[in-house]
Parts: structure tokens; sequence; C-alpha cells
């Protein structure tokens, strides 16, 4: 038996014994355990060190808002730093580790830090590190120093690197009421809601449904509230209507009633099951919610309230009535409120002493002083606790007579012998996903606490969370809730006979009580009431400013148990009450969210790839292939030995030599079908297409409506009303959009429809001397000789059986041929070219090679129309109809569009016979030291093979007029300089010679 | 955010592309009335509140809505297909309006 | 008749898979249909694209956003006002509604090898679907025969319910091999069976 733990009592399952490890040392606890139960009842008190002053500190919470006992988990070899160890269920083989120290928890050297306290206040690297005004450490140099020791000291568990091998999934739910929280508010409206048919999603962050229910110690209907609650979810299990998520934090809160939540699916599990996730993300559309999120209890401030051994006064009623386990055998209490009494009940009959219940009211209700003695306790009405004693854990604690109204302290201390202290200043509603939701909270005198405020979404709330924290209110408030959300009307019904101790949730306005020491606000930063102070004599008031300025609630805890002692303290410090300083606005995520889940299916190997119907030939065929946006394409087809240089200048010498084939399905493929196609045309093209005859394509040039330049490609005639457009890979979907645009929105009067048909069609250039002769061996049904195929005709024939059609045209500069085919014939169609194309010398080429002839050509691409160049910059204006408006002909010859010293298309010749740079300057003189005067930069390079050269495309201002003549590339990045000669951008072949055979 | 698409239903935003200003006015194609190009292009209303927006259901059935948003808010208080004659289009049966 | 090659078939094993050991909950094919094609009206025409599509297959499909059927060989529903999804397998359907669907009455695109129909059967077919698609697709929302057009970040998707936990996802051909792998991968937690 633990030291601990109790004898009977709690949901733990005693039968069950879990074997875990914490620092290193093996302990063992019960299935039902959390990490920080299961330490406890071993006796153990130190969970952690503080932030800042890297104090010792134990548990201070039993559940989601625990500042202190952060631990980090380790699964192999990954780390998940930071998780509460109030919210890790232990399981076999469960590592976890202690943060924050060194060498260990027990003797840490930077507690030294404790000593220097008075310096580290508030905005304290503020202060510091704006650093000297001169010398070597000037400005944020100086921050830059010391940051790498600083944040050694500083900070909380480290994250690892090693790769999370963990599934996570995300998850699409739509309800017709969300509940979130599964106490007894929350059952009662999940199961109101569920009973009038409705589809209801019911989460709770904890393992077990049943919230307070589960150590409240009541009775509901005769029975205890634990078995109420589990009778409850029982009736729910096995309905379709109705899905439980346990363990599930509804984290963010969202428009039009969107909701995220975390579901924790295996962390508790030693291992997943086959294919199931570790997190899942929910996000989930519900038609109506039901916030039923309780209330977290607040910690009140004092000197030395964070030593272990300290602890919130519920909390040590979870650990003794669900968890069977005692914080302490010495028990005292501080309170400002009555629900301290009924721990002290709670603990006495789990067998700890309560020696003492200090209480700020000087007067007590008979009810309450018949609970004390119950406990067996001495009450000291009208006292406060001033000091705690001890060192790793607490061993006393010192009471004072305590003036509520002035604050005042009178008396002499005494000391009491304690092993725990448990505090309560009052109850704060969890209104985080409410605040969310987008509106204020409102604050309530007597519960001193702020309420939710009126819906500005379908949401309603119900129990603790409205302020009403007792469970017969809980229950009749969940009912209430859970009717009016399925927009049922709300009927009477019998109340449930509930069995409670009297509790008046009314606190006392006492928050701190000011003694000498360290008074914690935020434990997790380590911000303390004096802290709160400071922040007001150096001119904060807003209590946004304060809350960055100190770092008070910015703690991965997010500030749920010291938010509004904060709030207090400043306010008293400002003079102004609570409600006029206000509060912040609570921001998603309630709580710490895992980045996996947010990624969820969307890493790894499960991004989209676009393959084309040719992708495993590439592959199996020796391609490199290179990812284009989403697209998979060939880059190389390289042979063993061969650099990627060499190979694809052996695929385009092969090509013009002979003859060379190029996968082009990539190419953004458009079906724009109507009677008005052609018109239609006409006005998203610069250039004429209802001129162009059927069966013959057209290259095409689009500008945006502001008149720069925006794709090009070639269009075919297939029929009278029938056009296939094609576009570049890159462009293909902001194409589509853009003619469905103007079709929905501009044109409705035109009968065009424009429909994708990338992934209907295979596509392979075929080009080069011998190409002709290649397709003449393969192709039935047509001749390919120049009558039949002229430059720009089309045809139609079969390719081993299967129909394909081709087009004349190139981009190579080759005579060339695109053959397309149903996709699903693009290997059978591609083969058999390939077979064609052996007696021919025919290679297959990549990317490379494909760009390093476009650059030979002079051809344009994406990396020329670049969003900000126009047609004549291009060379293009040939393209420019003058005989038709179409889209960004009114712009396109603004002042600015037509200027002399535009950047124009020109080609680059190496000088130096070293290879360029894409991105290079060009410059009209070289000055390494201090590179200046840009008169333009390289689009795109290679090594040419048919010229022998290192050549370029490149952007430069004048362009044409500089031809002939002489510059530079400085490219001080790559510290690469050198001579270029400016030539024409049609390098080779600029007649055409060759592609018109 | 969601929008309720008249052919869809309410999707998520994650399925639309904004497309811009529903306040303009293309000028006539053949027109050089460089201000009313100039305008066109350039000009956009930035105002706090409701605002005429042309959003594409790009993730879905691709038409494009007039959507009437509060930019403060995020409450959109109408959708419609740009296209009037689309309106036979939108038969939204009982089932999916549940 | 040279076959089609199935995109997905270094992908495609057949047998059971994932997380089998209580029950096959999943099952995954490919149908492979001979024809595919979609059909748009003109403004005003939709009445007479649905009788010329009743002409063609038989199928008399429901008046309203996203209406549908299926006889099991021939399937059809609307993705879009006044524009129409439309699967058989037998080849043919292209030239069959070139006849039907005169100019004056809308247009017709032959789309049998650009898209891919993979169907997902069995009692956690919406369980999976909801990890990809922001829909709802609960019986009541989503019934037998009706269609819907959404996305999976990049993969655009038209979905037809053919059966109370059967649905036809139609993806462009060159997502469906990464959009089965990904249907592979979120199926194993429920054990599935490629068929």
């Amino acid at each position: 038996m633990s030291p601990r733990r109790t004898h009977t009592g709690g949901r733990i399952d005693r039968l069950k014994t879990i074997r875990f490890t914490f620092d290193g040392v093996a302990y063992t606890g019960h299935a039902g355990d959390t990490l920080a139960s299961a330490l406890l009842a071993n006796g153990v008190t130190l969970f952690g060190r503080s932030f800042k002053y890297h104090r010792p500190r134990g548990l201070l919470t039993a559940g989601v808002e625990e500042p202190n006992a952060l631990v980090t988990v380790l699964k192999g070899e990954v780390r998940e730093p930071n998780i509460p160890a109030t919210m890790v269920e232990i399981h076999d083989g469960l590592v976890a580790v202690s943060q924050n120290r060194f060498p260990s928890l027990a003797w840490d050297v930077n507690a030294v830090n404790q000593l220097g306290g008075k310096i580290l206040s508030a905005g304290f690297y503020y202060k510091t590190f704006m650093g000297p005004v001169f010398g070597p450490l000037k400005g944020t140099r100086f921050w830059m120093f010391c940051e790498h020791f600083i944040r050694r000291a500083a900070g909380l568990g480290s994250a690892g690197s090693a790769k999370d091998p963990a599934r996570y999934e995300r998850m699409n739910a739509f309800c017709d009421v969300l509940v979130v929280g599964a106490g007894p508010a929350g059952l009662m409206a999940a199961k109101a809601a569920a009973d009038q048919g409705a589809r209801v999603m019911l989460a709770d962050l904890e393992p077990r449904f049943g919230g307070s229910a589960n150590w409240s110690d009541e009775t509901i209907d005769g029975v205890p509230a634990a078995d109420w609650a589990r009778r409850t979810v029982a009736q729910f299990e096995g309905r379709d209507n109705i899905r439980l998520l346990p363990r599930t934090t509804v984290w963010g809160y969202y428009d039009n009633n969107t909701l995220a939540a975390l579901e924790r699916v295996s962390d508790h599990k030693e291992q997943p099951a086959k294919g199931e996730p570790r997190h899942r993300y929910w996000a989930i559309r519900a038609k109506s919610v039901v916030l039923a999120t309780g209330a977290f209890e607040r910690p009140l401030v004092f000197p030395g309230n964070d030593r272990p051994g300290v602890m919130l006064a519920h909390a040590a009623e979870r650990y003794a009535n669900e968890f069977g386990v005692l914080p302490g055998e010495r028990i005292a209490l501080f309170t400002n409120n009555d629900s301290a009494y009924r721990t002290a009940v709670a603990l006495k009959k789990a067998g700890a002493a309560v020696v003492a219940i200090a209480d700020v009211r000087p007067e007590l209700s008979a009810e309450m002083r018949k609970l004390a003695t119950e406990a067996e306790a001495e009450i000291f009405a009208g006292h406060a606790i001033v000091a705690t004693e001890g060192g790793k854990a607490l061993s006393g604690v010192k009471v004072q007579r305590f003036d509520m109204v002035t604050g005042a302290l009178s008396g002499d201390a005494r000391s009491i012998h304690a092993d725990c202290l448990l505090m309560s200043g009052g109850w704060s509603p969890t209104i985080h996903l409410a605040s969310q939701a987008g509106a204020k909270a409102e604050w309530n005198e007597a519960l001193q606490a702020f309420l939710p405020p009126k819906p500005t979404q379908k949401w309603a709330g119900a129990g603790a969370f409205n302020g009403h924290f007792r469970t017969l209110e809980a229950i009749l408030d969940g009912r209430n809730a859970g009717l009016s959300a399925v927009g049922a009307t709300v009927t009477p019904m019998a109340y449930p006979s509930i069995e409670s101790l009297p509790c008046d949730p009314s606190p006392a306005p006492v928050f701190e009580i000011r003694a000498k020491g360290k008074s914690f606000v935020d434990f997790q930063h380590d911000v303390t009431a004096d802290d709160v102070r400071l922040a007001h004599r150096e001119g904060f008031v807003s209590v946004e400013h304060l809350k960055r300025y100190t770092t008070l609630g910015m703690a991965t805890d997010q500030g749920k148990s010291s938010n509004i002692p904060g709030l207090a303290i400043m306010a008293e410090a400002l003079g102004k009450p609570i409600p006029e300083v206000g509060t912040t606005r609570f921001r998603p995520p309630f709580a710490p969210v895992s980045i996996g889940s947010l990624a969820a299916e969307r890493f790894g190997d499960l991004k989209p790839d676009r393959l084309t119907p040719m992708h495993d030939w590439h592959v199996d065929n020796g391609a490199t292939m290179y990812s284009a946006g989403l697209w998979y394409r060939p880059m190389i087809y390289g042979l063993a030995g061969e650099t990627v240089e060499q190979a694809y200048v052996r695929e385009a010498k092969a090509t013009r030599e002979s003859a060379g084939i190029v996968d082009v399905s990539t190419l953004g493929k458009i079906a724009v079908q109507g009677p008005d196609a052609a018109a239609f045309l006409d006005r998203v093209y610069t250039n004429m297409f209802s001129t162009l005859a059927v069966g013959k394509a057209r290259y095409g040039l689009m500008l945006r409506e502001d008149g720069f330049a925006f794709d090009d490609g070639t269009t075919w005639r297939l029929g009278e009303q029938d056009f296939l457009m094609t576009t570049t890979t890159a462009n293909a979907g902001k194409v589509m959009q853009h003619l469905e645009y103007f079709l929905d929105v501009i044109w409705p009067e035109l009968k065009v429809h424009v429909t994708s048909v990338t992934d209907e069609w295979a596509g392979a250039a075929i080009g080069g001397p011998k190409a002709r002769q290649i397709l003449a061996a393969c192709v039935t049904g047509t001749a390919v000789d120049d009558a039949t195929l002229p430059f720009m005709g089309i045809v139609r024939g079969e390719i081993a059986d299967v129909p394909v059609m081709i087009c004349r045209l190139s981009f190579s500069g080759e005579m060339a041929f695109e053959v397309y085919c149903g996709a699903g014939h693009g290997t059978h169609v591609w083969e058999a070219l390939i077979e064609a194309g052996k007696p021919f010398g025919l290679v297959a080429y990549g990317l490379e090679a494909l760009g390093t002839m476009r650059i030979e050509k002079g051809h344009v691409t994406g990396a020329e129309i670049d969003g900000r160049t126009t047609a004549r910059d291009l060379h293009l204006d040939w393209m420019l109809s003058k005989k038709k408006p179409f889209i960004g002909s009114a712009m396109m010859d603004r002042e600015g569009l037509i200027a002399a010293d535009r950047l124009e298309l020109v080609g680059l010749i190496s000088l130096d016979n070293r290879p360029l740079n894409g991105g290079a300057h060009i410059v009209e003189e070289v000055d390494e030291a201090n590179p200046h005067g840009s008169i333009g930069h390289i689009t795109a390079c290679c090594y040419s093979p048919a010229l022998g050269k290192h050549i370029a495309l490149a952007l430069v201002k004048g362009g044409k007029a500089r031809h002939g003549t002489r510059a530079h590339v400085s490219d001080p990045l790559r510290n690469r300089f050198g001579p270029v000669e400016i030539v024409s951008n049609h390098f080779y072949d600029p007649e055409g010679t060759r592609m018109h055979g | 955010m969601l929008i309720t698409c008249p052919y869809c239903g309410p999707r998520d935003v994650i399925e639309f592309t904004y497309q811009g200003d529903g306040n303009r006015e293309r000028p006539d194609p053949a027109s050089q009335n460089f201000e009313a190009w100039n305008a066109y292009v350039y000009d956009r209303l930035n105002p706090a509140g409701d605002h005429n927006e042309i959003w594409q259901h790009s993730g879905g059935c691709r038409t494009h809505l007039r959507v009437v948003r509060n930019t403060l808010t995020h409450e959109i208080s109408s959708v419609a297909f740009v296209r009037g004659d689309h309106a036979s289009g939108a038969r939204r049966k009982a089932e999916d309006r549940s | 008749m040279v076959e089609r090659q199935s995109p997905l078939e270094p992908e495609l094993h057949i047998g059971s898979h994932g997380n089998f050991e209580h029950g096959i909950e999943i099952l995954l094919t490919e149908t492979r249909p001979g024809s595919i094609v979609q059909l748009a009206a003109w403004p005003g025409e939709e009445k007479n694209l649905m009788t010329a599509i009743r002409t063609v297959t038989g199928l008399a499909l429901p008046d309203g956003a996203g209406g549908g059927l299926s006889d099991g060989v021939k399937s059809v529903f609307g993705f879009a006002p006044g524009k129409f999804t439309v699967a058989d397998d037998a080849e043919g359907l292209a030239a069959a509604f070139a006849e039907a669907v005169t100019p004056a009455i809308g247009t017709v695109t032959d789309l049998s090898h650009g898209r891919t129909v993979i169907r997902i059967a069995g009692p956690k077919a919406e369980w999976v679907l909801a990890k990809f698609f922001a829909i709802d697709f609960a019986l009541t929302a989503f019934p037998v025969g009706a269609g819907r057009s959404t996305a999976h970040h990049d993969v655009f998707a038209q979905i037809q319910r053919t059966g109370a936990d059967q649905f036809d996802i139609y993806v462009f051909r060159s997502f469906a091999r990464s959009f089965w792998k990904a249907l592979c991968h979120a199926s194993e937690e429920v054990g599935y069976e490629v068929q």
C-alpha cells in the first residue's frame, strides 16, 4: 500500500496495478490514476521547478488548469514537454520526467535565482536588454549575446527533435447539439436533447464523464452522485444519435458555431491499436451548443502560497474522493468562502486530520461552524495565512488576525504544524469558450466572478458555467439548455432529491493577504503580486498591457487560476472596481493543442501528388522526378554515372540531331464549348480565334485586366463550337478560374461552358528532324506529311489501335508534334512511340532538356510571365490585335507600361565560359565590394549544347537597344561576377526553318 | 466561417475563393475612358460593416456568389448566385435544409 | 479494344488490410465505368437536358440541387446548377449524348479517362469520409442517389451516395492514386478490404 493511498473509496481500479517511472524512479499506481494522483499516492510532493526563480513546486490542482506540475512524457525517442501531470493517465511503461531543473529536481543549481528575486521582477528583460547605446554589444546585440544563456536557464520542458511516428487525424462532424462538459449539467443537457431525437455530441476533457459528481460525495435520487453519472452515461451507450467524446478538449469557438476539439485517442495506452491515431482534431459544426464547462477554483495570494503542499481545496477533495489519495496527513485550510468546509469534512472522512480552518470572514454561519466541528478542525475566523514553512514539502503555516475590510494584520502570528494547506479563493465560471465566441463577460458582485455574456452565437449555458454552483441547479439548467437547444418546449420536471452539504456560493471579496514575502499570482510564469503593483507604478493602466508587461496569464495554462486574482490586485492598485478594469478576452486554444493534430493528415507522404498517365514508365526508365507544384515530372533520364548537366545536354542534343519525346500531360487543358465559344476566346485572348479554322491550332496570349501578361498556350479548334485550350502547367487552375469568373460575372449572356479536361488527355510532344518519320511509322488512319499535317494543323488517327489527336506545333524549335490520347491509354501510346522511335535514335527527355531547348529558342514561361511583364516587354506585341477589345486592352497602354526604360526580354551569353545563375543581377559596371546599379536580372539559364555556351534569358532595362553590347552579372550571394554579351532572346534558328521543315 | 451556397448548402470557407469587391462596374469593353477603367481595376471600398463581395465556390459547384458580409462580425446577411438565370438551379430539397 | 490502365494499379492491393481482427468495416474498389460524361444545360434548358438524360439512360432525375440516382449500371447526379455527371458501365455515353443533347440544350464533355471513380462501402464509410470532407454524410442530410461537389485540400471530388453505406467518389485521374493511398491510410483503423 502506498503511503498516501486510502484503504477504500475512489474510482480507481485497485485490482489493476500499473507500473511507470518518473525521473527514472519506478512507481506503481492503479488503473484510473493520473500521473499526479499516482505520484501523490507514493508520497511525492515535489513535481517541478518554477519558470523564473526555479522554486520547488508541487501540485496546485487536479485538472487541466494545473500551472506547476508540468512534465515531459517520453515515448521512445519522442518527447512531449509541458503536459500537466494531472492530465496524464498512467499506463504500463509510462516514462515521465520533470522539467526545468539541473542536475535534478531536488538539487537545482538555478534555484539561486530565488535570491535575485528583486532583480528578476516584471519587465526585467525589457529594461535590461535595451542594451548599452554604444560598444560591441549595443542595442539588441546585448540581448542576442545573452539570449542563449537565458533560454537555457528559464523556461519549460524542451521539445524533441526525433521524428514523431504517431498518427494524427482530422475529423469533420455535424450535429444538432454539441454539449461541452459532461458534469451533471452537461449529462442532463445531452440526455434532454437526445431524448428529443436530436443528433448530439458530448465532449469532456476528462477520461470519465461525470465532472463534479465523480468527487462531490453527494447523492442524487438516493445513489452516490458518481453512480448517478455512470447510470446516465450507460443510457447513452448504444444510441446512434449521441456521440460520446471522452478525453476531448473543446478548445476553440469560431464563427457560425464552428468549434475545434482535440481528442486524445491513444495517449493513455501503451500502444495505439493498428491504424489508430494519437490525437484527433475535430472540426465540429453544431446547430447549437450547450456550454456546461463548470468553474475553476481560485487560489488565494499570500506569502509562500506556492510551496509544495499548498493546493486548491477542491483538488484535495478530488484526490481523496475520486482517486483515493490523501494529499497530506495534517491538513490546514485557508478560505474566503464556504466550499472549503465541505473539503474539510471530505478529508476527515477519508482519514486525514484537519488541524485548522483559517477563514478571512469574521462571522461564520452556524452551518459552517457545524461542518468544522464535524471535521474536528479548529476554526480561525477573521484570520489569514501569512506564511508557509518548509522546503520541498510543507511543514507548517503561520496564521494571524486579519481585517478583511482594511486588509490589516494584527496580533501575533501563530505557527501551526501541517503538511498540507488547502486554499479556496472562490470560484470563476469557465467562460473561455463563450468569450471566444465573441461577447464580453459581466462581473457579478455577489459571486465575485465574471459570468458568461449574453450569447452572440447559438449557445446556452448550464450549471456552474452560469454561476449556478449547486448540483440541483446544474441538473435543472442542463435539462433546460438541452431542450431549448433543440427548440423543444421546456416542461416542468420532478426535482431530483439531492443530499449535499450546505454551501453559500458567495465568497468574501478578498484575493490577497499583503504580508512580507513572495505572493504568487501566476504560478507558471512566476508573477507575484508585487510585480503587478510594479507594473502599475510604471504606468501600465490597461489590463491588456499589464498582461503583456508582466506576462501574467501568458503561460501554457493561459492564466486559468491567475486571471481574476491578478485583475483584483491591479484594480486595487488603480483604485477602481474590478468591472471597470475589465478582463482580457480569451482566445483559442482553451488548452494546448498538439501541432500534429493541426497538421493532421497533411504532412509527410500524404500531401496529394499529381501523377501523369505515364508516371510509372518514367520511374521505371530511370527518370529523376521533379516536383512542379503538385505534379511530378521527369527532370532527366540519367544514365549511370551521368551528372544532371551531362544528362540534359545529351537529351537535348539527341533531340536536335534525331528526335526526342517528352511528357506534356501536365499542361492545363480546358474544353471551351458552346455557340459563343469563339467570340469568348476573342475577348479572352489578345489575338483572334474566331478566324481559326476547324482542325487548326493557334498560339494565344492572355492579359490580366490591368494589362499585364497572364498566360500563354495553344488553343485547338476541334469543332465549330468546340475548342481545346491549353495553358501552362502552373497556371492551369488560375486560368480556369479567370474564364469562369468572366462567364459567370461579366458576360453571363455568352453561351459557353468551360470544363477542366487536363486529366482526360495524355500528351506526348515528339520533336526533332526524325519526328515525322517516327510518326509515319506508327500512326494509322491518317497521313502525317506536310500537306495533311501542316504547321499548326490537327489530324486524328490511331497509334497501336488507340485513337489519337496529333497537332503539329513546336516548343523545342524542331519539327515537332503533340500527340494526345485518352489518359488511360497514355502509357500504351507512349510505349508505341518509343518503340517506333528506336530505329531513329529517339530519346525520352525531361524538364531540364525541355527548358534548355526553350531557352535556346527564347520562348517565355512563368519565369518571364511573372506578373510584372507586359506583352511588349516579352516582344509579343505582334499578338495584340487592334481589331477588337480584349481583357487588358484598355489598360495595357498606360504610360508606365509603355515606358522606354522597362525591363525587356533579352538573351545573355556568358563571356567567361562559366555558368550563369537564375536571379543574378545584370550591371553595367561590376563593383564587387559594393554591388549596385542593377539594370535587370536573369530569369532562366542553361548550358546550350546547340551553341556550346552558357546562356541565359534575362529582363534588362532598355532590352533590344542593348543587343550586341556588353554587361556583367553581379551575384554577390553566390560570389559570381563576370562579363556577358546581351543578344536577342532568339539564340537558335531565329527564322524557324527547322520547325517549319 | 460558413457560406451557404444556394446550390450546395452551408460549406466551410475553405471551399470558397474570394473574387473581389462586388461593387465594381466593368466599363464597356471598347471604352477608352481611362478613369473608369482605373476605378474598375484598382478602386476598392473598405467598409466597416456590410460589404458586397463576390466569392466562387471553387471547392464545390464552382458558381460565383454575391455575398453580403459584415466585415466587423463576419455575419453573412445574404448569398445569391451572381448569375440571375441560375435561380432555377437553386432547388434545395427539404431534407438538405433541415 | 485496348484496355485502359488504372491510375491506382501499383497501389491497388487486393485483400484485407489494417486493423481487421475485429472485422472488415470498409470495402474499397475502383468501379472503372466504361464511360463518364459531364452534361451542362444552357440556362432554362435544364428540363430538356433531364429529358435527354432519361432518353439515353432511362434514369428519371429527381428535381432539386444535387439530385440523382443509380440503377447499379448507370448513374447520374447533379453537381452544379444545370450540370450533371453521368456514368455507365458500358462505353459510348459521349456518342449517345452527342445525339440527344442538341447545341440548343447544352454541351457534352467526355471525361471517361479524366475521372477515376472510387467506391467506399461499409458501416464505417461515413466515418472514413468525414476525415476528408467537410460535408455532412448522415443519411438525413445526404440521401441515397444524391450528389455533392466538394474538395479535400487540392483534390476536387464529386460524391454520389449509391447506397445507405456506399459512396462513389469521382476524382481527377491525376490525383486518384494519391487520394486512394490516403483513403487506405484513413481506413486502417477500422480494417478494410480492397476488392
